[in-house]
């Protein structure tokens, strides 16, 4: 037997994640109706392409890329290329096929439906 | 033994990840954003930078979800005013579970390095960010000597 060959594999190729841009978590803003649970985050200078949102095993991960487009030196700077990102704990009873998300003026909505089942039903009661 | 080259190779990366931490301390230090607390909000008035190319000055301010109609710019000589106000934007009949987005009304100004052209200033508002363009005078701007 070789000694050089291994009993398990091992990933060569798995690097630690390297953050080049600082991480912050936007502030956001949640709601909460019997239909859809509604989430508004800002997010200044993301484009579209650059979010990515992920439902998964009950957790929500939004996060968004800003690369900011400037020319000349900088005199003053309050803020710079940055990754939004944050992560938060869903329901169960979302809907994952039909959560739907707009980005506008730097701020993401996120629509969260409810399952039917999930919703308040009023029951009628009935007359004998 | 070289066949843990990865190993090695991961080692370096953490090595590079905490030197660029540590290029960021200073630079960071009266910057709201740190590792991961950074949404504080900035006074309650938008965080600008201003970059200057030579011939014209660029500010650029995080104002996100405020429209073109909710924004007030003035200039008077080098005197820039920066207003807004944000409008609530909270659902009719939702139940609120956290309102961590600020909505105020601001103004914030400054003094530009130099004087500007007034009548030349762009102003793009495009994702959440305002873009201004100002073109300095005449007198502030960077002249070509050439020797005779």
């Amino acid at each position: 037997m070789n000694e050089k060959t291994d009993l398990t594999t091992r990933k060569e190729n798995i690097v630690a994640r390297r953050p080049d841009m600082p991480r912050v978590a936007p502030v956001v803003d949640i709601y909460e109706n019997d239909n859809e649970i509604l989430l508004q985050a800002d997010m200044p200078g993301v484009t579209k392409e650059q979010v990515l949102i992920n439902v998964d095993n009950g957790k929500l991960e939004i996060s968004g890329m800003r690369k900011l487009q400037t020319k000349g030196t900088s005199t003053w700077q309050e803020f710079g290329d940055v990754e939004y990102r944050r992560v938060f704990s869903v329901p169960q009873s979302i809907d994952v096929g039909k959560v739907n998300a707009e980005l506008k003026e730097g701020v993401l909505k996120l629509h969260l439906p409810k399952t039917e089942a999930a919703k308040p039903r009023t029951i009628q009661i009935s007359t004998l | 033994m070289w066949t843990r080259i990865g190993d090695i190779d991961r080692m370096f990366d953490t090595m590079d990840m905490l030197r660029s931490r540590l290029n960021r301390v200073f630079t960071e230090y009266e910057g709201p954003y740190g590792e991961d607390y950074g949404w504080q909000v900035f006074n309650g008035s938008p965080r600008t930078n201003l970059y200057d190319s030579g011939d014209s000055f660029q500010i650029i301010a995080e104002v996100a979800g405020l429209t073109k109609e909710d924004l007030n710019i003035r200039i008077q000589g080098n005197y820039l005013e920066l207003s807004g106000k944000r409008r609530p934007d909270a659902p009719e009949g939702y139940k609120v579970h956290r309102v961590e987005r600020d909505m105020t009304s601001f103004t914030r100004s400054f003094t530009l390095p130099a004087e500007v052209n007034a009548d030349k200033i762009e102003a793009v508002l495009q994702n959440g960010l305002l873009t201004l363009v100002l073109p300095k005078a005449e007198a502030a701007k960077p002249k070509q000597i050439s020797i005779s």
